[in-house]
C-alpha cells in the first residue's frame, strides 16, 4: 500500500495519473459523442425513443435511405464546391498576403497582426456584416460591380439559386484568409535567408527561387495548412445560419449545415448522425494528412 | 598576370555607420586571398559585396575587367561556400550539385555528368542520392564545395567555411581546399577570423579592423614586418609582446618600463634617443637562460606545457610569454634570465604605427654608434 501512494506521488503512477486524466476528459467530452452518434445512425431514433440508449438496430438502412433521398447529391456536390473553392480562395489570397508581407516594409508586422481581426471574428457577426455587403438592392459589392461595369443588373446573392452558395463561399474566404496569411508567413520566414542567396548566386531568377526554394521549403506548412482548410470549411456553420439558412431550396446547403437541420428542426436525429458520421470519415482522413504533414517537416 | 578583382576606393555605409571604409584591393588571377580579422571588422561585409549581396555605396568594383557595381549576384558569375553551407535541403547531393546548371538549362544528362565529374573529385560519389541532413559536418563541407566548383565561376569566396568543423577536420579540410585551388587554377577570396588558416592557406593576406585595411601583403611578410601594433599582436600564436618603452641614451637601448621595475634592452640598431616606443617581441624570438646571463631577468609565473611546446607566462605587468621548445627546469616563481635576439625586436610609436628602425636613427651620429656596438645590455634596478 506504502508502496502505490509513494508511486502515485512520486514516480510511474504519477506519470499514469497524468497521462490519464486528459485522457478521462477526452473519452468523456470527445469519445462517447462520437461513439454515441456513430451508434444512433444505425439505429431508428424518433421522437419517443431519443430518452434511452437501447433502441432498434436497423443495419445501413439509414445510409441506404439518405442516399436514396433526392437532395442528397446536389448537397454534397454543394459541400465538395463550398471546400474546394473556400480552401482556393483562402490559400491563394493567404499566400499572396504572406509573401506580401515577407518584404518587410515599414509597419508590416502591424498591418499583418490587423489582418487577424478578420479571424477573431464571431462567424454569426460576420455572417451579419456580409449580409449588408451582399445586399441585392443596396449592398456595396452590388455598387462596386455595377460601377466598374462588370454586371449590368444587381444581382440577388443570397436568393438567387445561382449565386447563394458563393454568398457563403465569399464571406468564408474572406473569414479564413487571415489564418493562411500568418500560417504561412510563420511558414515564410522558417526558411533560412542563406538559401536564397545561395540560389541567388548560383543564378536562379525571383521567379525560380520561388519554385526551386519557397514552395518545396514550404511543402509541409501547406500541406498542414489545406488539411487544417479542409477541417475548418468542413464545420464551418455560423456562416450558413447568417447569410442563406441553406437555401434557396437547398442551393447553399452543405452537410455540416444539413446535418443540424434534420435533427434539430426535421427531428430526424438517425440522418442528422449519418450525415455526421460520413463527415467524421471525412474529417479524419485530413487528419491524417495534417499530422503526416507536420511530421514530415524538412528542415536544415 | 591579369587582374581578376579589383577595388578601388570602395565605401560601404549602413545607414550612419561605415562598414567599409576606402578599400583599395587588387587580386591576381590564381591568387589565394585571405580576408581576415575580427569579428566586426567589416570582412564579411566586404565578401558579400563582392558577391553583389550586398550593394556598396561608393568606389569601384570589377571582375574580370568588368564593372560590377550595379550586375546582381546571379550575373556576376561568382560562387559562394557559406559558413552555414546554405545546403538546399530538400534536394539530394546530386540536385544540390547541379541546380546552377539546372538554373541556366543545361541539359538533365549533361549536368549530370557535370555533377558526376565533380562528385568523384570531391569523393562523393557514393553520396549522389543522400539529402543534407544525412551528411556529416565533413561531408556537408564537401557538397558545398563541389557545388561551387561545379560551375567554373571566375572566382571562389569562402566565408569562414571551416569554422562549424572540429578542430582536426579543420586542419585536414585546409590542406584539401589549398590542393583544389591549386588545381583548378583559381581566383579564391577567404574570410577567416583565425589568423593561422590565413597564414597557411592564402598567398595574400588582407588584414582588417573597423573597416579598414589596417596591412596587406604575403603572409610571411606580414609576420616579418607588421606595419602596426594592431596587424603585429593578430598575426602569429601565442601573440606578440608588448612592453612599453623609452629610447636610452645614445640609441643603441631602450628602457623597458615594467611598472614597478624598468630593464635595460640592447636594440638592433640605432634609434633617436628618447622616443617613446612599444616594444614588441615574439614569444619565440625569447629564449630562457640562467638567471642573470640573458638580456634581462623575470619572474616566473605561469608554466603551460603542450608536450611540444611549453609556454612560460612573467609574473610581470605587461606579462611576458616566452615559447620553449625544451621541457622542464622553470617552475613558478624561479627567476630566469631572457635572451632576446635583437634582430627580431619591432618598434612601434605611440600611435601604434611602426618604426622603421633605419629611418629612425638618423639622429644618431656614426662614432656614436661605433662606440656603442659592442655595448651589451644589462640590468637596470630602479
Amino acid at each position: 500500500m506504502k508502496k502505490i501512494i509513494f508511486s502515485v506521488t512520486d514516480g510511474r503512477g504519477f506519470d499514469i495519473g497524468l497521462v490519464l486524466l486528459p485522457l478521462a476528459f477526452l473519452f468523456v467530452l470527445s469519445g462517447l459523442p462520437l461513439v454515441y452518434n456513430v451508434v444512433m445512425s444505425f439505429q431508428e431514433v424518433d421522437m419517443f425513443s431519443l430518452g434511452s440508449f437501447v433502441r432498434p438496430f436497423v443495419g445501413f438502412k439509414n445510409y441506404v435511405d439518405l442516399f436514396a433521398q433526392p437532395e442528397t447529391q446536389p448537397i454534397l456536390l454543394n459541400t465538395a464546391l463550398f471546400v474546394s473553392a473556400s480552401i482556393a480562395g483562402q490559400f491563394i489570397i493567404g499566400f499572396g498576403l504572406a509573401l506580401f508581407f515577407w518584404m518587410n516594409f515599414p509597419g508590416a508586422s502591424w498591418l499583418r497582426g490587423l489582418f487577424l481581426v478578420s479571424w477573431i471574428m464571431p462567424g454569426l457577426v460576420v455572417g451579419a456584416i456580409w449580409n449588408w455587403i451582399l445586399s441585392g438592392d443596396f449592398g456595396v459589392l452590388n455598387f462596386f460591380l455595377r460601377e466598374t461595369g462588370v454586371i449590368a443588373g444587381n444581382i440577388f446573392w443570397r436568393s438567387d439559386p445561382n449565386y447563394s452558395l458563393w454568398a457563403v463561399i465569399i464571406a468564408n474566404i474572406w473569414l479564413g484568409t487571415s489564418f493562411n496569411m500568418i500560417l504561412l508567413s510563420v511558414g515564410l520566414s522558417a526558411i533560412p535567408k542563406d538559401l536564397y542567396e545561395a540560389a541567388e548566386l548560383d543564378g536562379a531568377t525571383a521567379l525560380q527561387r520561388f519554385f526551386t526554394i519557397t514552395l518545396p521549403m514550404m511543402r509541409s506548412t501547406i500541406g498542414a495548412i489545406i488539411a487544417l482548410g479542409l477541417i475548418f470549411t468542413l464545420q464551418q456553420f455560423d456562416l450558413f445560419a447568417g447569410i442563406t439558412s441553406g437555401g434557396p431550396n437547398n442551393s447553399s446547403n452543405v452537410t455540416q449545415y444539413w446535418a443540424w437541420d434534420l435533427s434539430f428542426r426535421q427531428y430526424d436525429f438517425a440522418k442528422g448522425a449519418t450525415i455526421s458520421v460520413i463527415m467524421i470519415v471525412l474529417v479524419m482522413l485530413a487528419s491524417v494528412v495534417y499530422v503526416r504533414s507536420t511530421r514530415h517537416e524538412v528542415r536544415g | 598576370m591579369t587582374l581578376q578583382i579589383e577595388l578601388n576606393g570602395v565605401n560601404k555605409f549602413y545607414g550612419a555607420y561605415h562598414a567599409l571604409k576606402d578599400i583599395n584591393l587588387a587580386i591576381e588571377k590564381g591568387t589565394f586571398v585571405a580576408l581576415v580579422g575580427p569579428s566586426g571588422c567589416g570582412k564579411s561585409t566586404l565578401l558579400r559585396s563582392l558577391a553583389g549581396l550586398e550593394k556598396i555605396t561608393t568606389g569601384e568594383m570589377k571582375i574580370a575587367g568588368e564593372r560590377m557595381n550595379d550586375v546582381p549576384p546571379r550575373k556576376r558569375d561568382i560562387a559562394m561556400v557559406f559558413q552555414s553551407y546554405a545546403l538546399y535541403p530538400h534536394m539530394t547531393v546530386e540536385q544540390n550539385l547541379t541546380y546552377s546548371l539546372r538554373m541556366r538549362g543545361v541539359k538533365k544528362a549533361e549536368a549530370r555528368k557535370a555533377a558526376q565529374e565533380v562528385a568523384a573529385t570531391t569523393g562523393l560519389t557514393q553520396l549522389m542520392h543522400r539529402y543534407p541532413r544525412e551528411l556529416s559536418g565533413g561531408q556537408r563541407q564537401r557538397v558545398a564545395m563541389s557545388r561551387a566548383i561545379i560551375r567554373h565561376p571566375k572566382a571562389f569566396l569562402f566565408d569562414e567555411p571551416l569554422s562549424n568543423l572540429d578542430a582536426a577536420l579543420r586542419v585536414h579540410m585546409r590542406k584539401e581546399i589549398r590542393a583544389l585551388h591549386d588545381r583548378l587554377h583559381a581566383t579564391s577570396v577567404y574570410v577567416t577570423h583565425d589568423q593561422i588558416e590565413a597564414m597557411t592557406m592564402a598567398d595574400h593576406v588582407v588584414v582588417m579592423r573597423d573597416g579598414v585595411i589596417e596591412q596587406q601583403g604575403r603572409p610571411l611578410d606580414l609576420y616579418d614586418r607588421p606595419a602596426n601594433r594592431f596587424v603585429a599582436g593578430f598575426i602569429g600564436s601565442p601573440a606578440m609582446n608588448f612592453i612599453p618603452a623609452v629610447v636610452g641614451e645614445g640609441g643603441a637601448h631602450a628602457v623597458l618600463d615594467f611598472g614597478t621595475t624598468r630593464a635595460r634592452l640592447a636594440l638592433g640598431d640605432l634609434v633617436a634617443p628618447g622616443l617613446t616606443a612599444t616594444v614588441g617581441i615574439r614569444p619565440e624570438h625569447m629564449t630562457i637562460v640562467p638567471e642573470g646571463e640573458g638580456s634581462f631577468d623575470i619572474p616566473v609565473g605561469i608554466v603551460e606545457s603542450t608536450g611540444s611546446a611549453t609556454y612560460i607566462a612573467s609574473a610581470t605587468r605587461p606579462e611576458l610569454t616566452v615559447v620553449e621548445t625544451v621541457r622542464g627546469g622553470v617552475r613558478p616563481g624561479d627567476i630566469v634570465g631572457l635572451a632576446v635576439d635583437p634582430m627580431h625586436l619591432h618598434l612601434f610609436d605611440t600611435e601604434g604605427k611602426r618604426i622603421e628602425v633605419e629611418k629612425a636613427r638618423s639622429d644618431a651620429d656614426a662614432s656614436l654608434r661605433r662606440q656603442l656596438a659592442g655595448a651589451t645590455s644589462e640590468q637596470v634596478p630602479v
